[in-house]
């Protein structure tokens, strides 16, 4: 099938010589929300810019809709950009902004009122129609940004940081909104962001970055239970490192030898035995046993994946308890479970076990 | 404690500057009220009067004094600022957006462009001349050769304010443009002119100013009596005897300047609400 918009060994070196982005890959299906992740610094808008014609490319092929447009000009793209400063025309009021790109089209009036006056109406934006722009708040600009774009009706929309000056309420109800429009529209969105929680919430998938790399093409989820990378797994969520060697490939996981003993994790890089590697493990795997819990029981759900620890903080909150547990070697892990669960049992100070069933946990080569 | 003492000395400096700067026009406005045709450029004043004011526009019976030889200078020293005016601003606007982007032998370029401010315009005019009469061998007018040296001088002024303007310019409108499918023509037109346009006023106003009381350029590149600028004429009149007159005339061109200001001011304040109609009025087919 032709994919929306396909990034092929996409690289960009700047002029001093310095790679922003290097081999990026990524094909994406019409209607997909995709998300750049990634610290500041880590190519994610050098690459967005390079979708929108806004940075050259230095090497590899872009193509819209299967054809390439490497070398087509910003205006010639069926892509449209909102940026962080949402740049708006300061000059023209809320309806002159958004008529502004049908206008030079050379679009019959009529139509782009009827298209204007359509948008304006979906976004509420009808009350400050003739406002300027800067007499708005943050919110406002935000969707006439976004009326802006799409009244031009692009085949794929780019948003860089676009809630980033946003206040923390007003980010979460415009990123609903965002949302329910892109499903509506079934216009692709590529979204560049570092903040994990909006490309968590939005997204269908998300490439994480790092130093003008992919390090990981996941949808969500998966990028927090099964992160690919060391990048990832420090980067999203709240996993522990634990470094060993491994010892034995050949049953269903990978064991591996660590200050803790031989645990065992999922199998993902091509690994061999006496590699050095750390089992990633996601809070949301982390079981606690209480210290009597009975050995041979617990070894059937767990296998050897048993660390005795002692709970340094335990505190209900509502029906969820959040506890500190401390591992032999100092580390605290943040584990969180329904209260129902851990039946009260557990106060700070009690030794217990923290345990993990091996599929839930992964090992990445170092 | 501190501001008792510096308060009131920074107040005194503030005065003798004031008194500095403006004592001279001061002294020429009340002599230029002197009595005439009798009354001399000096204190104390014999008698108030606007005998020399009337005597500029040729409303006083003729005396031993002729009037100033500035009418056809005036005119001249007008158009000349005004075409200069033009040409430095498109080509400050033009170049400054040059300077946008790095390019090859861009600092090279930036010192050649201001060095037309730089270079002492005695040179800059002889030069001129030299280049005219002996190498070019054309005659030199104030439309030609003095206009090439005023357009030197007052480019690289037009140049840097646009240079600081678009510096603070902020390229995304131009990106959100592209992305909208607007052409980087009609992107410059209707969004980056726009907004830079009080900066191209500003621009407009040092040309004009600059240009109109250009002396040393002038002086060697204009050529003979009939292509006088006015810096040139009121200095020829300097050379026989000084009387009032110029004083008055220099009275009417300082509030010439004023009213310029004025309605430099005013299109400021104007100046956004006339590029957003400039944007939007024009319908584009």
């Amino acid at each position: 099938m032709a994919y929306d918009l396909q990034l092929s060994h996409i690289g960009k070196v700047y002029d001093n010589g310095t790679p922003a982005v290097i081999d990026f890959n990524l094909d994406v299906d019409k209607g997909e929300f995709i998300a750049f992740l990634g610290p500041s610094g880590c190519g994610k808008t050098t690459t967005l810019r390079m979708i929108a014609g806004f940075e050259t490319i230095t090497s590899g092929d872009l193509l819209i809709r299967g054809s390439r447009i490497n070398d087509l000009l910003p205006e010639k793209r069926p892509t449209s950009m909102i940026f962080q400063n949402y740049a708006l025309f300061p000059h023209m009021n809320v309806r002159q902004n958004i008529r502004f790109g049908l206008e030079v089209k050379g679009m019959a009036a009529a139509e782009a009122d009827r298209k204007v006056d359509r948008i304006i109406d979906k976004l509420g934006l009808t009350d400050v129609a003739t406002m300027r722009p800067n007499r708005l708040s943050g919110g406002q600009r935000q969707r006439i940004a976004l009326a802006r774009s799409l009244v031009v009706e692009p085949d794929i929309l780019l948003l860089d940081e676009p809630l980033g000056a946003l206040d923390a309420n007003l980010r979460k109800s415009i990123q609903n909104e965002l949302k329910l429009l892109q499903r509506e529209l079934g216009i692709t969105f590529v979204f560049v962001t570092h903040a994990q929680s909006e490309a968590l919430a939005l997204s269908d998938r998300i490439v994480v970055m790092n130093a003008g790399r992919v390090e990981q093409i996941s949808p969500p989820r998966e990028l927090y239970t099964r992160p690919q990378s060391l990048f990832v797994s420090r980067f999203i969520g709240a996993n522990t490192l634990i470094p060993g060697v491994v010892k034995d490939l050949a049953g269903e996981g990978v064991t591996l030898d660590t200050a803790f003993g031989i645990l065992t994790g999922e199998k993902h890089d091509r690994l061999a035995s006496g590699d050095k590697a750390s089992l990633i493990l996601p809070a949301e795997a982390v079981d606690i046993l209480p210290a009597n819990v009975a050995p041979e029981e617990a070894r059937k759900t767990y296998g050897t994946n048993m660390i005795p620890c002692q709970i340094t903080r335990a505190q209900l909150i509502g029906h969820i308890l959040q506890m500190g547990v401390q591992l032999p070697n100092g580390d605290v892990i943040a584990v969180e479970g329904h209260a129902d669960k851990y039946r009260g049992q557990f106060a700070a100070g009690a030794q217990a076990f923290v345990a993990w069933q091996a599929p839930r946990s992964t090992v990445i080569k170092h | 404690m501190e501001s008792r003492v510096l308060k009131p000395m920074l107040a005194v400096y503030v005065v003798a500057f004031i008194l500095f700067l403006y004592g001279p026009f001061f002294v020429l406005w009340i002599l230029s009220f002197q009595q005439g045709p009798d009354g001399g450029p000096q204190f104390p004043i014999t008698e108030w009067s606007t005998y020399w004011y009337r005597q500029i526009f040729g409303l006083t019976p003729p005396s031993r004094i002729a009037p100033l030889p500035v009418g056809e200078a005036l005119v001249r020293s007008l158009i000349l600022a005004f075409m200069t005016m033009v040409t430095s601003t498109v080509l400050g606007v033009m170049s400054a957006q040059a300077f946008r982007r790095k390019f090859r032998g861009s600092g090279f370029v930036f010192y050649l462009i201001v060095l037309g401010m730089m270079v002492p315009g005695v040179l800059t005019g002889l030069g001129t001349s030299l280049l005219a009469n002996n190498v070019f061998e054309i005659t030199r007018h104030w439309y030609t050769t003095a206009f090439a040296t005023h357009v030197a001088y007052t480019f690289p002024f037009a140049f840097l304010v646009m240079l600081a303007i678009l510096n603070r310019f902020d390229s995304s409108v131009e990106e959100a443009a592209w992305s909208l499918g607007v052409s980087p023509w009609k992107t410059f037109r209707k969004v980056t002119f726009p907004l830079i346009f009080p900066g191209v006023l500003s621009a407009m106003l040092f040309a004009f100013t600059l240009s109109f009381d250009e002396f040393p350029r002038s002086l060697f590149a204009a050529g003979g009596t009939e292509d006088q600028t006015l810096p040139l004429a009121i200095y020829g009149t300097f050379s026989v005897e000084i009387h009032p007159n110029i004083f008055a005339f220099g009275v009417l061109t300082t509030l010439f300047s004023f009213a310029l200001l004025s309605v430099y001011g005013i299109l400021m304040g104007l100046s956004v609400r006339r590029a957003r109609k400039l944007a939007m009025q024009e319908e584009i087919a």
